[in-house]
């Protein structure tokens, strides 16, 4: 029986998404540098909330001068969909025994989540240290990103124009390729409605009214069209 | 916002997120009964959210006024063709940010 794969394994799986993260860090602490935040409360910020878009969205409440509160509603609207990856992701793996989720279940980000599901999608065994050696990972390098772009500051950037659209597209090319490996006949028709309701929701709301629409709409066409 | 207001913000928002992500793992314990409507939720879940989370990382360049088209069109063909014929994940993602960022330079 082949051993199940561990840290060293889920550290390598990490590696498209720390490609992805850590330049996508690294604009965020830019971003956050120009806001008037210290490299120390940039790299703070990265380390509790731990979520992209929320952190982006953060600078603009920040730089708003929203109440912090009120802003925290905002932030934790923004990140609801992640209640239906932990549950996805068991079901995927085969209700796997979890005695360290509280642990791993904090790194679940979108990245993780999908590079995760396509992996259990292959067949691969679920193990608490692959999950963490993935998420780990990719948190080190979202942290540290946000750290040396903090301090470096906005010419570490606007001097490499292309390969500062290249690395921005490295998310999108890896959310694809992820999709790729995941599709099925089966599944053709939730993809196809969560494409069209991404879209339609996009138009219609703002980006995170767009990803719960494409999200919900793909999961119950899911469930209805068989 | 004051320092202390950002450390209070972050504090809440971390803590909800560790809840979001972490709480459903923990209380989801059995496994769905197969053919359930949970479980076909559950399984058409992941592939519509990554589905989803695609067309909304390439919804900005779209939507409301389309720009570096160019770029994005060569970005998505790489990685499609780098994908299908080792079914790579990293060399499709590696494939699709180089020739977006060769075609950015190009129009540009």
């Amino acid at each position: 029986m082949t051993p199940n794969p561990g840290f060293r394994a889920g550290a390598l799986a990490a590696v498209p998404i720390m490609l992805g993260y850590f330049p996508m860090a690294v604009v965020f602490g830019v971003e956050a540098s120009r806001v008037g935040l210290s490299t120390l409360q940039a790299g703070m910020l990265s380390v509790i909330m731990f979520a992209g878009a929320a952190q982006f969205l953060a600078l603009a409440l920040i730089a708003s001068g929203a109440a912090p509160l009120v802003a925290a509603g905002t932030l934790i609207a923004i990140n609801l969909r992640h209640i239906l990856y932990g549950p996805a992701l068991m079901k995927a793996a085969g209700q796997p025994k979890r005695r360290w989720a509280a642990l791993w279940s904090w790194c679940l980000t979108d990245e993780v989540f999908a590079q995760a599901l396509a992996t259990f999608r292959t067949g691969q065994r679920f193990s608490e240290g692959w999950i963490t050696g993935l998420g780990l990972c990719a948190y080190a390098a979202w942290v540290g990103g946000s750290v040396v772009g903090a301090w470096a500051g906005e010419e570490l950037l606007t001097a490499w124009p292309a390969l500062e659209a290249g690395l921005g597209f490295i998310v999108p090319a890896l959310f694809l390729a992820l999709l790729m490996s995941v599709a099925s006949r089966e599944s053709l028709p939730a993809v196809a409605v969560a494409l069209v309701a991404t879209v339609l929701g996009a138009l219609v709301f703002d980006a995170t009214g767009a990803i719960l629409s494409g999200m919900i709409a793909g999961a119950l066409a899911g469930v209805l069209i068989r | 916002m004051t320092g202390a207001g950002i450390l209070l913000m972050a504090l809440v928002t971390g803590a909800a997120t560790w809840a979001l992500r972490a709480l459903p793992t923990l209380m989801a314990r059995s496994e769905p009964r197969p053919g359930s409507v949970l479980a076909r939720f559950l399984a058409a879940t992941g592939p519509a959210a990554i589905a989803t989370l695609f067309m909304a990382s390439v919804a900005p360049q779209l939507f409301p006024v389309p720009r570096d088209l160019l770029p994005l069109a060569a970005g998505i063909i790489a990685t499609v063709a780098a994908f299908l014929p080792r079914r790579s994940v990293i060399l499709a993602t590696l494939a699709g940010a180089a020739a977006y960022g060769v075609v950015f330079a190009l129009v540009a």
